[in-house]
C-alpha cells in the first residue's frame, strides 16, 4: 500500500470515529470543517480555476441556508427535499448573477459581487416576517424521511455529503470543464482559439460555485440550528477566500486542507486570548508569503514522493 | 467553391486603416503564404478571419457560410484553427494538459456526468486521452507529456502549440510566424513537419512568415500585402520575380531574409 493511501485510511478512520470519541463540541467543529470544505471547493473552482473573483460566496451560502430553513420550518417540507431545493434555488440565483457578471473581471467583478452581497443581506433584513431579519431564524432538528437526525446521524450525513462534494469537485477539476475553466483564467483569447466559449464557461463556473455554496448553506442550517445575517457577511466571504488561498488556488485538496487548518486555527489560538486575532492574521500572512501557491503547492514534492512519482494533487 | 473567401474586407483602428478592401480566395488543401513588410496588415487580416476583430466592412465566407459576425470560439468550432506569433501556451500546465484542453469541443459529456464520474464521462475522457496521446506521438512529445511547458525550449514549445491547435481538428489552420526564432536547421525540420501535416490531415494552411527563403519552399501560392492592401498574388516564383514586390521589400530591407 502506498503512503498516500495510508494517509487516506487514517483520515477516514478519524472521520468515522469522531462521533464515538469526540465531545459534542468537537463533533460540531468537525461538522463546521466539512461545511467549509463544501463551500470552499465551489469557490475554488470559480476563483482558483476560472479566475473569477467573488466576494459574495457567503451570500450564496445564505440563500441555501435560508431556503432550506424556510422550507422545513414554514412549509414543513422534509429536510431530504429542502436541502436539494436550497441547492437548486441557490444555483439559479448564482446563474442569474453569473449571466451579467460573465463579461466582467477583476475589480469590476469584485464590485458587482460586493453589490450582490449587500442586496442579499438587505433582503434578509427587510423581509423579516419571513426570514426573522436581524433576530435570526431558529430551526428544529432536521429529519430525513421521517427519522430525526440526532448528533451522530447528522454528523455522518454531513460527512457523506462532504465526501460526495469532494468527489464532484475532483470530477469537475479533471474534466473538460475543469480544463476550460483553467483555459479561460489564463487567456480568454487562447480559450476562444481552442473553441472554448468564455462566456458560457464563466456562467457555468458561477452556477457550480453557487450550487456548492447552497449545499454548504443547507448543511449549516441543520448543524447550527440557528441562522442570522451576520453569519453570511463580507467577513465570511473573505474568510472563504483565505481558505482557498492558503490551501492552494485551483486545487480541490487545497480547498480541503485550507478549510481544515483555518477552521481549527482560531480554536488552537484560543489560549492567546486578546492576541488571538492578531496571531490569526500573522499566521495567515506568513502562510501566503511563504507558500504563495498554497499549502498544497508547498508540499507538492513531498506528496509526489509519497504517491510514487505520479501524484495528482489537485 | 473556395474554402475561404475574403470579400472586400476593411479593418481600421481609430481612423488608421489596417486592412483596406482585401479580397482573397483560398482553395481547399492549398498552402497559402501571406507575406509583407511590418505593418502591412497581415496580423489584422488574420485577426479578422479568426473573429478577434470585427471587420468594418466586407464579408468572410468559410465552407460556404458567412463567419465575419461570429465570435472567435464559434469560428474555431467551425474549423478555422490558429497558432499565435508569440507561442501562447498554458505555461504552468503540462504538455499533455495543453493538448487535452484543445480537445474540449470534440469529446463532449455533461457537467453532472463529470461530477458523479458517470460511465459516459469516463468513457469519453478515455477517448480524449487516447486522441491526445496520438497527437503527442505525432509531434514526438510523448516522453515530455508530464513536463510543464515553461521548462521546455522554445522549439519544443512551438511543437506543443501546433499539437494543441490540431487538437481542435481544424479544416484550415492559420500559422502566425511558425518558424520565427528558430535556427536554420530547426526551420527546415519545421517546414517538413508542416508540409507533412497538411498532406496527411488534409488541412488547408494560411501561413504568415517573414522568412522569404522558407516561404518559397513551403507555400503553393503566396499573397503579398502592403499598406493594408494586396500587392500581388501568385506562385512563389511569380511573386519572387514581381518588381512591385521587390520594390516593397527593398523599402523595408530588414524584413527580407
Amino acid at each position: 500500500m502506498r503512503a498516500h493511501r495510508i494517509i487516506i485510511v487514517i483520515v477516514a478512520a478519524f472521520a468515522v470515529a469522531v462521533p464515538i470519541l469526540g465531545s459534542s463540541y468537537q463533533i460540531y467543529l468537525v461538522e463546521l470543517i466539512l461545511i467549509n470544505i463544501v463551500a470552499a471547493i465551489g469557490l475554488n473552482l470559480l476563483t482558483g480555476n476560472c479566475g473569477q473573483i467573488s466576494l459574495c460566496h457567503a451570500s450564496l451560502m445564505a440563500i441555501g441556508a435560508y431556503t432550506t430553513a424556510l422550507l422545513t420550518t414554514r412549509f414543513a417540507i422534509t429536510y431530504a427535499l429542502a436541502l436539494p431545493a436550497g441547492v437548486f434555488v441557490t444555483t439559479l440565483l448564482g446563474a442569474s448573477l453569473g449571466y451579467p457578471a460573465r463579461r466582467l473581471s477583476g475589480l469590476y467583478l469584485a464590485l458587482v459581487t460586493l453589490g450582490f452581497l449587500e442586496v442579499v443581506s438587505i433582503a434578509i433584513e427587510e423581509f423579516s416576517d419571513l426570514t426573522g431579519g436581524v433576530r435570526g431564524l431558529k430551526l428544529e432538528k432536521p429529519e430525513l424521511a421521517g427519522f430525526p437526525l440526532h448528533t451522530a446521524g447528522l454528523y455522518y450525513f454531513v460527512l457523506a455529503v462532504a465526501i460526495i462534494a469532494i468527489r464532484a469537485g475532483l470530477g469537475l477539476r479533471h474534466s473538460r470543464y475543469g480544463r476550460a475553466f483553467d483555459a479561460v483564467r489564463q487567456s480568454v483569447i487562447v480559450a476562444q482559439a481552442l473553441a472554448i466559449p468564455p462566456g458560457r464557461t464563466k456562467l457555468l463556473a458561477f452556477s457550480i460555485a453557487a450550487a456548492f455554496a447552497g449545499l454548504a448553506g443547507g448543511l449549516f442550517t441543520a448543524v447550527v440550528g440557528f441562522i442570522d445575517p451576520t453569519e453570511f457577511d463580507i467577513s465570511a466571504s473573505l474568510r472563504q477566500i483565505t481558505f482557498i488561498a492558503v490551501g492552494g488556488l485551483g486545487s480541490v485538496w487545497g480547498s480541503v486542507i485550507g478549510s481544515v487548518i483555518l477552521t481549527l486555527l482560531p480554536e488552537a489560538l484560543r489560549g492567546a486570548d486578546e492576541y488571538s486575532d492578531v496571531l490569526y492574521g500573522a499566521i495567515l500572512l506568513a502562510a501566503l508569503v511563504l507558500a504563495p501557491t498554497g499549502i498544497v503547492g508547498l508540499f507538492a514534492p513531498v506528496f509526489r514522493r509519497l504517491g510514487g512519482g505520479k501524484a495528482q494533487l489537485s | 467553391m473556395s474554402l475561404l473567401a475574403v470579400n472586400d474586407v476593411s479593418v481600421s483602428f481609430g481612423g488608421v486603416v489596417a486592412v483596406n478592401g482585401v479580397t482573397m480566395r483560398i482553395e481547399a488543401n492549398e498552402i497559402r503564404g501571406l507575406i509583407g513588410p511590418n505593418g502591412a496588415g497581415k496580423s489584422s487580416l488574420i485577426n479578422a478571419i479568426t473573429g478577434m476583430i470585427r471587420p468594418d466592412s466586407g464579408t468572410i465566407v468559410f465552407a460556404d457560410r458567412p463567419i465575419a459576425a461570429l465570435p472567435p470560439d464559434l469560428i474555431s468550432a467551425r474549423g478555422i484553427g490558429r497558432t499565435f506569433q508569440h507561442v501562447e501556451l498554458f505555461r504552468d500546465e503540462t504538455v499533455l494538459d495543453n493538448v487535452l484542453t484543445g480537445l474540449y469541443s470534440h469529446h463532449v459529456y455533461g457537467v453532472v456526468a463529470a461530477m458523479i464520474g458517470a460511465g459516459r464521462a469516463r468513457r469519453v475522457e478515455k477517448e480524449t486521452r487516447r486522441e491526445a496521446a496520438e497527437l503527442l506521438e505525432a509531434f514526438d512529445l510523448t516522453t515530455l507529456a508530464a513536463a510543464p511547458v515553461r521548462d521546455l525550449p522554445f522549439g519544443i514549445q512551438k511543437r506543443v502549440d501546433l499539437a494543441r491547435a490540431l487538437a481542435v481538428r481544424p479544416q484550415m489552420l492559420l500559422l502566425d510566424e511558425p518558424i520565427s526564432g528558430m535556427s536554420e536547421a530547426e526551420a527546415d525540420a519545421a517546414v517538413a513537419t508542416i508540409r507533412a501535416l497538411a498532406a496527411e490531415r488534409a488541412i488547408t494552411l494560411l501561413v504568415v512568415e517573414h522568412n522569404m527563403r522558407v516561404m518559397m519552399r513551403l507555400a503553393t501560392r503566396i499573397t503579398v500585402m502592403h499598406h493594408g492592401a494586396i500587392l500581388a498574388e501568385g506562385t512563389p516564383d511569380d511573386v519572387h520575380s514581381n518588381p512591385l514586390v521587390v520594390d516593397a521589400y527593398l523599402g523595408n530591407a530588414d524584413d527580407n531574409a
